[in-house]
């Protein structure tokens, strides 16, 4: 009897004893935060990431640096991320211009990504860190996630490749290819979508397009922010029975009276259907 | 050896051993950090991306606010470290353009 409680308090002193070590390691004097990586970043602060990521390809024009600045993050689809950001930020009232740089990166990720001619990134990304979990080739280090010299970045003096991107809105107008109503049950929204092509048909991300309902009641929405649907995709909830005025401020076209209809399925039910909108490149 | 020697004796060792598994084999998780925890390459980079984007817009308001995420004493120390850490590393004459282009904007403003 004496022997039993002589191991008890042994084993309460011991508990005790870890409970205390591991609340001050823990919760009072946890280990430091230092040399951390960027995809360990809080969400707003990865937000933030990007965002400087989207405007420095703004200005330096260097898609494989950016790629490579996008890699620490570790999203598994950077331009999908971007795009939704870019929603996400025009949704919240945020900078129309900040929107369509994230944009306008997420665009230039998708093109690169289905071009054969995907530059090599060991050609230029450059002096970004490595995020460790990357090839060896992607940006060799002379020294453990170091830098290394980089033949292809702008010299102070060359202004070519530091020059702003060119957005799409800077080439020809867009005319009307067409404008209809559309009933497709699978839709689930009444969406007005607006589809922007160039000669080649190609999607054309970044046009600028502005919906309203009269003069006081305008928004801006951008094609290429759902890149997953296309690069030269945009729409627009509707609300049935509205009549609305898109418009494509940089080219001037007007398309008027744009109203969702009413279909019916073919088991005789009703639904409010969409409106497609084709613009296009004449050349 | 008396019963409570033991006793405190047990609570040491417990401790240390709380403090060891606490701080050394599962430590808190690295999650939700700030831009202040970066490892110097990441803050160096992230330093060199404010300095592109103000070497093209000249907003040396913008860059000093980007700056200040890094929760440096100043945005010039920010700076400084970074000009330091990109010349041990041998980043381009092109970089340390940028970097020394922001760090005499920002000294000159001051």
């Amino acid at each position: 009897m004496e022997q039993n409680r002589s191991n008890w308090y042994i084993l309460t002193g011991l508990i005790l004893g870890l409970v205390i070590g591991l609340v001050y390691a823990w919760v009072i004097s946890p280990v430091e935060e230092v040399d951390t990586h960027p995809h360990l970043l809080r969400e707003d602060y990865q937000d933030i990431y990007r965002a400087l990521i989207a405007r420095a390809y703004q200005a330096n024009n260097n898609l494989p640096r950016a790629e490579a600045r996008l890699e620490l993050i570790d999203d598994e689809e950077p331009a999908l991320v971007l795009a939704a950001q870019a929603q996400r930020f025009l949704a919240e009232g945020g900078d129309v211009e900040m929107a369509k740089v994230l944009a306008n990166l997420s665009a230039a990720l998708q093109s690169a990504a289905s071009s054969a001619a995907t530059p090599s990134l060991s050609s230029s990304a450059g002096n970004t860190p490595s995020s460790g979990n990357e090839t060896p080739q992607v940006t060799p280090t002379p020294e453990a996630n170091t830098a290394q010299p980089n033949q292809n970045t702008p010299t102070p003096g060359e202004e070519g490749p530091s020059a702003p991107t060119s957005t799409p809105t800077e080439s020809p107008p867009f005319i009307l290819q067409d404008s209809s109503p559309i009933c497709d049950p699978t839709l689930g929204e009444s969406l007005i979508q607006v589809i922007a092509t160039n000669s080649n048909g190609e999607g054309v991300p970044g046009v600028a397009l502005e919906i309203s309902l009269g003069p006081d009641l305008t928004e801006v929405f951008y094609t290429g922010l759902k890149p997953e649907v296309g690069l030269g995709y945009a729409d627009f909830l509707a609300e049935p029975g509205l009549a609305y005025t898109l418009e494509v401020p940089e080219s001037g076209l007007v398309i008027q009276d744009i109203e969702v209809p009413t279909c019916t399925s073919e088991s005789g039910n009703s639904y409010w259907g969409g409106w497609e909108v084709y613009i296009t490149h004449p050349n | 050896m008396s019963r409570w020697t033991i006793f405190f004796l047990v609570i040491l060792l417990g401790l240390g051993l709380g403090l060891v598994y606490g701080w050394m084999i599962n430590p808190v998780s690295f999650q939700d950090t700030t831009f202040n925890s970066l490892r110097i390459d990441y803050k160096t980079d992230y330093t060199l991306m404010v300095a592109e984007v103000y070497h093209q817009e000249k907003d040396l308001e913008w860059a000093l606010n980007r700056l200040t995420l890094l929760d440096d004493p100043t945005p010039l120390a920010s700076v400084e470290d970074a000009l330091r850490f990109a010349s041990q590393a041998d980043y381009t004459l092109p970089d340390m353009f940028l970097l020394r282009d922001l760090h005499n904007a920002i000294e000159g403003a001051n």
